[in-house]
């Protein structure tokens, strides 16, 4: 098999996999001020892409809808946060894991009855015409979205670790209640963690749309693996769901070449349940001491 | 008692034997078709009530083992002479193995790592399904023929019938074992692994076995499902099955078969009902008034926040508003269910089941099971002698956290019948000595010897059935369980029912012996009265002394108590002296780790100090006192100071 | 609780609507979901039929006119929702007959229920052959059947793809389709096809995806190392559109031949350009060529306030199903289910729709030969392409045919 066909698998299947770790995003932000996370983050990621989409109908142009998207996401993320999550944090209860779950049911049946059932293109002002480097084809749209989750580890990283707020949302992490003492109101912490988690969403839509489509189902599929990833990179791990992201999409192209394409999710679902059993804290997680 | 007994079991008789007349009054085979969903559905999530309500993590793997099941029966009366009753047993036992295959990389997983493992075993099912053309058919989907049952053809309602039976042995069986043994061990270690170890029980075992059982009746309905349908296809046991199957258990109530059978109802007849307008809306108005009934009354009692009275509301309101405005409420079947959803979620937590037990517990004034009487107290902790011998002994045991040297080479040993107190500053290393000993930590080297013989390292399990039981600094009780029943997961040498008997209802009488002796171990530590309260509804003292009573439940020969008096109000204090000064009568040898000195002096044969992980002092309490190592470990050096130092005063929590 | 759930489930039984002095049919279908395009449109195809025909005063009964009553039952592309909505239709005593199915997983879940009770369907507008052919079992098949199918069987789809491809001298093809029942069934089809047309293509490569998936580079790879010269493809929405882009991206440059789902909007808009000189069999084009398909179309999209269909095809057969079962009743001269499905295997008089003129378009039920409950023949289906968002005749001849055999 000649190296350019296999470096072109995993060249798209890695850029792929970079559209699970920017949704994979979404939930370690959560996860890192609450321990919870929105299973019905894809929906966050679905309705977000339709609302750009309608205000694109409207008119607007391409790097005004960006911003605007972005509110709405925040804003989703917010109501989430006050509808299904707060609480049940409150009550220490695991209710947000079936809370999110229905609410997404909810975003999910209103988009279909609100923008129609069926699958829709995204215009987008990035060209979509492939160029060919080293024997590879890459689009620029897969570029863009390399860029956007790069932009948004960068930044995100760059908050945790070099303002106050970062500091906060690690305090909140480690102990909500000696937070609290610290004068860190954890729930603002929540909040702004599920409209930064909504925002991610947003982005993660607008930027993907114009590959995936935009339809109520847009992000059933890609949500299950971005969860995956998500999960097996560490909950905590920033750079993990890079890495992770990059080489669940690579093994997916690869396997589906090599095993059968009927086959495509299999060997990234047993070294995910592996991946668990050796390391449940994530590969890139950090490892709990066991304290009593 | 009696009156409860004729409620509960009167209603669960009434429940089947109306569901077994069902098909005499109603002919329609759409009716039938229904109730035969519902009782599959009522198997398969009686299945995942164990691991969702009893293990308390989320499983989304049922709707894979449901899947699973329905092809192996499949296959099985398709390829083999096995037939009917041959498929019932297959599909099942399969579900079985797989559920505990399964089980053992998501052992050591919980809440999100935990979904996460069982969500991608589902895809795993459904790929290999789909891809397996040869033996499945794959996506052109399996189609078979009902086979007759013992030379019977089944029609479709002795079909129903057989599933409706099906799910009466399901129901009695899983009863017998949920209120056994096997079920407080589920609900223990959902609430504290480490303690359900630390007390012998095994959380390996029996989170294998919740696991295997629940895909077992998963595997059941599977086989149920195939001959009801009698045609199948990879594609409809899926993600989105399973986060309903969920649904539906959290809707109908988590650990109750009521509940779970509820939960059926609604999954198999809602979305059916809600085609129906007229329906959705009597359905709608009725959650309305329902929400505002009881919001009001949880605001005026202040039993509810504002959140959990008001959101109900708006959701239900928009349910009724929804349905005047919107022209096709089919279209809208999936924000309809996920508001309903969503109002019982956040209105009644408990679920539908729960709330009506409560509340029909109240208005039918049903008083919970009476108690057996106590066990005399020399049945279940038979006094030891006390010979003063060397009962345990630590030779040069050491345990690093990579550069940090918590336990240094200590060596010591503890005679029997003794108090031997461990006292040291805070991280000199005396709590990770004692998870050393009980297993909690692996050392890294040196050994702990009980009796002359090494104690299993690494494993809270063994060391907790080789004879040493401890409590924990930071309480790991089962919150969820009562008093009692923490007591009575720990209890040992009671237990002796093989779980094919204990299915059965063949384990009663060994539980009701087991709850006379919990009730003994009770009455000592003084909670006789608090026996039914759960233990996270009891005060704090009491929480610390439950913890005691549960560890003697091991019948150790060893007990180390870690700071049993930490965080005591001063009369919980001097109980707490009491109840170990009785438990030493009883010939326990105790190791007893505490910061109080009034508490040591009182109580300790013999005190060791450590200091940085090392043993710096040993003797009696007051010979410890004074030593001036240990004086300098506590207050720093002192030398300078030209006065003798005072030794820590006696009362003086020192930290 | 027994007592709520038998009041309950006495409601469910006992409301459906009565309808002593009114046709009630039954539209069932995938109305949420992925396979909602052709579900809905289908529904709204019909829905349009049924309120011309309420609008001009019902289907005359015998000496009355009968108004058409619907009945909705969304199966969510599910099986076991499909098999229940059977039983309940099954269980409606005054219910005439069934129009619906996308689904071949739903129609085989589901059917037997509305068979044994003898209910007239027709199945449109999709639902692989394995809807009919469970039937066709010779010998051991049922004597009558009430099963309709009123939709371009794979069969034929099948056959005009190979043809095509051999008609335009291609000798390697690759073969690329989704993993559900719909695409793996076209996917056989395809291949007896090439053999039944004399093994002239090559298969160079048989590869697969699922629903949803995004990413077909691996696949295409694997068509493009074989030298593939056109790729024929099987499946339904949005996936057929990546495989599209895909190939773009790799630079492919061969068409992709298919089954009729290829004219959906999904695949169309979300191909964009990309999608240009893609081929697929239709039974229906949505270009007001005639003018009964001018009125048809202007009345769509004006009663569902769009300006394109979603699945034009779907929605003309549905409201073609419409009229044929509307004229069935009324030579049947009852709403009796029995007397419909006699009357649809031997129409009198033909039924003018919107695809076609309909005469004779079913036989009386032979177990050995699924064509006399099959409408479409060869000739109602002609060859479509998509030309800059649109779906054309590929072929000049056909629309000039169609123009001419003057249905309208």
């Amino acid at each position: 098999m000649p190296a350019s066909i296999v470096a072109q698998m995993a060249i798209s299947g890695a850029l792929m996999g970079l559209v699970y770790a920017l949704i994979a995003y979404g939930f370690q932000l959560t996860y890192a001020t609450s321990k919870s996370i929105n299973f019905g983050q894809g929906e966050l990621v679905m309705v977000s892409a339709f609302f750009s989409l309608t205000l694109l109908d409207l008119g607007l142009s391409y790097w005004l809808v960006l911003p605007a998207g972005l509110l709405f996401g925040a804003a989703l993320g917010l109501v989430v946060e006050r509808a299904a999550v707060r609480l049940a944090l409150e009550q220490k209860s695991e209710g947000w894991i079936l809370l999110t779950i229905i609410l997404g049911l909810f975003f999910f049946s209103a988009a279909e009855n609100i923008w129609g059932r069926d699958d829709r293109p995204f215009p987008t002002p990035i060209p979509s015409e492939s160029f060919h480097v080293f024997g590879v084809d890459v689009t620029p749209l897969e570029l863009s979205v390399a860029v956007g989750v790069l932009a948004v580890m960068g930044l995100i990283e760059l908050l945790k670790r070099k303002t106050l707020l970062g500091k906060a949302f690690e305090a909140v992490s480690v102990d909500r209640d000696a937070g609290e003492l610290m004068g860190i109101s954890a729930k603002r912490t929540v909040m702004l963690s599920y409209a930064l988690s909504g925002t991610v969403a947003a982005l993660a839509g607008i930027l993907v749309s114009p590959i995936t489509t935009v339809g109520p189902t847009m992000a059933s599929a890609l949500v299950l693996k971005a969860f995956s990833v998500a999960v097996v990179a560490g909950l905590d791990s920033g750079f993990g769901v890079v890495l992770v992201g990059m080489f669940l999409g690579a093994l997916e192209t690869l396997a589906s070449f090599y095993v059968g394409s009927g086959w495509r999710e299999a060997p990234g679902l047993v070294l995910l349940i592996l991946a668990l059993a050796v390391r449940p804290t994530g590969v890139f997680g950090k490892a709990a001491i066991r304290k009593v | 008692m009696l009156k409860r007994l004729l409620l509960v079991r009167g209603a669960e008789l009434l429940l089947f034997v109306s569901l077994a007349a069902l098909p005499l009054a109603v002919r329609s085979p759409y009716a039938l078709g229904l109730l035969t969903l519902l009782a599959i559905y009522g198997i398969l999530l009686i299945g995942l009530d164990v691991t969702v309500g009893y293990l308390g993590q989320v499983n989304l793997a049922q709707a894979a083992f449901l899947g699973l099941g329905a092809y192996t029966a499949a296959i099985v009366v398709t390829h083999s002479g096995l037939g009917l009753v041959g498929a019932l047993v297959i599909a099942p036992s399969v579900c079985f193995v797989l559920g505990a295959l399964l089980a053992l990389p998501a052992l050591r997983l919980e809440g999100p790592q935990f979904a996460l493992a069982t969500l991608s075993f589902t895809a795993l099912a459904t790929t290999a399904l789909n891809e397996l053309e040869w033996l499945t058919q794959g996506a052109q989907g399996f189609s078979l023929s009902r086979p007759p049952l013992l030379g019977h053809a089944l029609g479709a309602r002795d079909f129903y019938w057989l599933c409706m039976a099906l799910l009466a042995m399901v129901w009695i069986a899983m009863r017998n074992l949920l209120s056994s043994q096997w079920g407080r061990a589920f609900e223990a270690l959902r609430d504290s692994p480490i303690a359900t170890d630390a007390m012998g029980v095994g959380t390996y075992r029996h989170k294998v076995a919740a696991f295997a059982f629940g895909s077992g009746l998963g595997g059941l309905a599977g086989a149920l499902y195939a001959f009801n349908f009698q045609y199948l296809q990879p594609q409809s046991f899926v993600y989105e099955l399973t986060v309903i199957l969920l649904l539906g258990v959290v809707l109908g109530g988590r650990k109750s078969l009521w509940g779970a059978f509820v939960g059926a109802t609604l999954v198999a007849l809602l979305p059916n009902l809600l085609s129906n307008r007229t329906l959705f809306q009597a359905f709608s108005a009725l959650g309305l008034a329902v929400a505002l009934a009881a919001g009001a009354r949880g605001l005026v009692r202040r039993t509810m926040r504002p959140f959990q009275a008001i959101a109900p509301v708006v959701a239900t309101l928009t349910l009724v508003l929804g349905g005047l405005v919107v022209e096709n409420t089919e279209d809208w079947r999936k924000a309809i269910f996920a508001l309903m959803l969503f109002s019982v979620v956040v209105g009644l937590p408990e679920g539908l089941m729960g709330f009506a037990t409560r509340f029909l517990a109240q208005l039918l004034r049903i008083a919970p099971p009476t108690l057996p009487p106590a066990s005399p107290l020399d049945a279940v902790l038979p006094a030891r002698p006390a010979d003063g011998a060397v009962l345990l002994e630590l030779r040069d045991l050491r345990r690093h956290f990579g550069g940090v040297k918590a336990v240094d080479g200590v060596s010591l040993s503890v005679r029997a019948g003794h108090v031997h107190g461990l006292i040291g500053p805070n991280g000199s290393g005396k709590s990770t000595l004692v998870n050393v000993v009980s297993g909690l930590y692996t050392p890294t080297s040196g050994v702990a010897l009980l009796r002359g013989s090494a104690l299993p390292q690494g494993s809270l399990v063994r060391v907790a059935r080789a004879g040493v039981a401890r409590t924990f600094q930071n309480l790991q009780l089962f919150t969820g369980l009562t008093a009692l029943e923490n007591v009575m997961v720990a209890l040992t040498g009671v237990y002796r029912a093989p779980l094919p008997f204990v299915l059965l209802g063949l384990g009663r009488a060994e539980d009701r012996r087991a709850r006379a002796d919990a009730l003994a171990l009770l009455e000592l530590v003084g909670l006789g009265d608090e026996a039914r309260t759960p233990a996270k509804d009891l005060t704090y003292g009491a929480q610390r002394f439950l913890e005691i009573a549960r560890a003697l439940a091991r019948k150790p020969e060893v007990l180390i108590l870690d700071e049993p008096a930490a965080g005591l109000a001063h009369p919980d204090v001097v109980k707490q002296v009491e109840i170990i000064r009785r438990i030493r009568q009883r010939g326990v040898t105790i190791v007893l780790i505490e910061h109080h000195m009034d508490v040591v002096t009182q109580l300790c044969d013999v005190v060791t100090a450590l200091d940085g992980g090392k043993l710096i002092a040993e003797g009696t309490p007051d010979e410890v006192k004074r030593h001036p190592k240990v004086i300098e470990a506590y207050l720093g050096n002192v030398g300078d100071v030209a006065t003798e130092p005072a030794p820590p005063a006696a009362g003086a929590r020192i930290s | 609780m027994t007592k709520l759930f038998g009041t309950l489930l006495l409601c469910a039984l006992s409301l459906p609507v009565s309808a002593a002095d009114a046709v009630k049919i039954a539209v069932t279908g995938p109305f949420t979901g992925g396979s909602a395009p052709m579900g809905a449109s289908m529904r709204d195809g019909a829905k349009l039929a049924i309120a011309e025909i309420n609008a001009a005063g019902g289907i005359q009964v015998g000496d009355k006119k009968l108004k058409i009553e619907t009945v909705e039952r969304d199966d969510e592309a599910k099986n076991e929702r499909g098999a229940l909505i059977a039983q309940e239709l099954a269980a409606m005593a005054d219910l005439s007959g069934v129009i619906g199915s996308v689904n071949t997983g739903v129609v085989l879940a589901g059917d037997k229920h509305l068979q044994d009770r003898g209910i007239v369907k027709i199945i449109t507008p999709a639902a692989g052959s394995a809807s009919m052919t469970q039937w066709a079992k010779g010998a051991e098949g049922p004597k009558t059947l009430s099963m309709f199918r009123f939709a371009a069987h794979d069969g034929i789809q099948a056959a005009m793809v190979v043809e095509e491809a051999i008609n335009r001298k291609y000798a390697k093809v690759a073969l690329l389709h989704d993993s559900t029942n719909y695409g793996v069934s076209g996917r056989d089809d395809l291949v007896r096809q090439m053999k039944l047309q004399g093994d002239k293509l090559q298969v160079v490569a048989t590869e697969k995806f699922n629903i949803g998936d995004k990413d077909m580079t691996a696949q295409l790879l694997r068509a493009k190392a074989g030298g593939a010269q056109a790729i024929l493809i099987w499946g339904i929405g949005p996936e057929m559109a990546a495989v599209a882009n895909g190939m773009a991206k790799l630079g492919m440059k061969v068409p992709l031949i298919g089954g009729w789902t290829l004219s959906m909007s999904n695949f169309i808009d979300n191909a964009g350009k990309n999608g240009n000189g893609t081929l697929m069999p239709q039974t229906f084009i949505e270009e007001p060529i005639t003018p009964k398909a001018k009125a048809f179309i202007e009345a769509y999209h004006k009663a569902y306030g769009v300006t394109r269909i979603a699945s034009p095809v779907s929605a003309a057969q549905g409201y073609d199903a419409v009229y044929l079962f509307a004229a069935a009743v009324k030579q049947a001269k009852s709403t009796d289910s029995q007397k419909i499905r006699e009357a649809l295997e031997d129409l009198k008089e033909p039924v003018s729709g919107v695809i076609a003129t309909w005469k004779k378009p079913y036989g009386k039920w032979d177990p050995s030969n699924v064509e006399t409950h099959e409408a479409f023949r060869r000739e109602q289906v002609v060859m479509g392409m998509i030309q800059d968002g649109r779906v054309v005749f590929a072929n000049e001849r056909d629309r000039a045919r169609l123009q001419k055999s003057g249905n309208m």
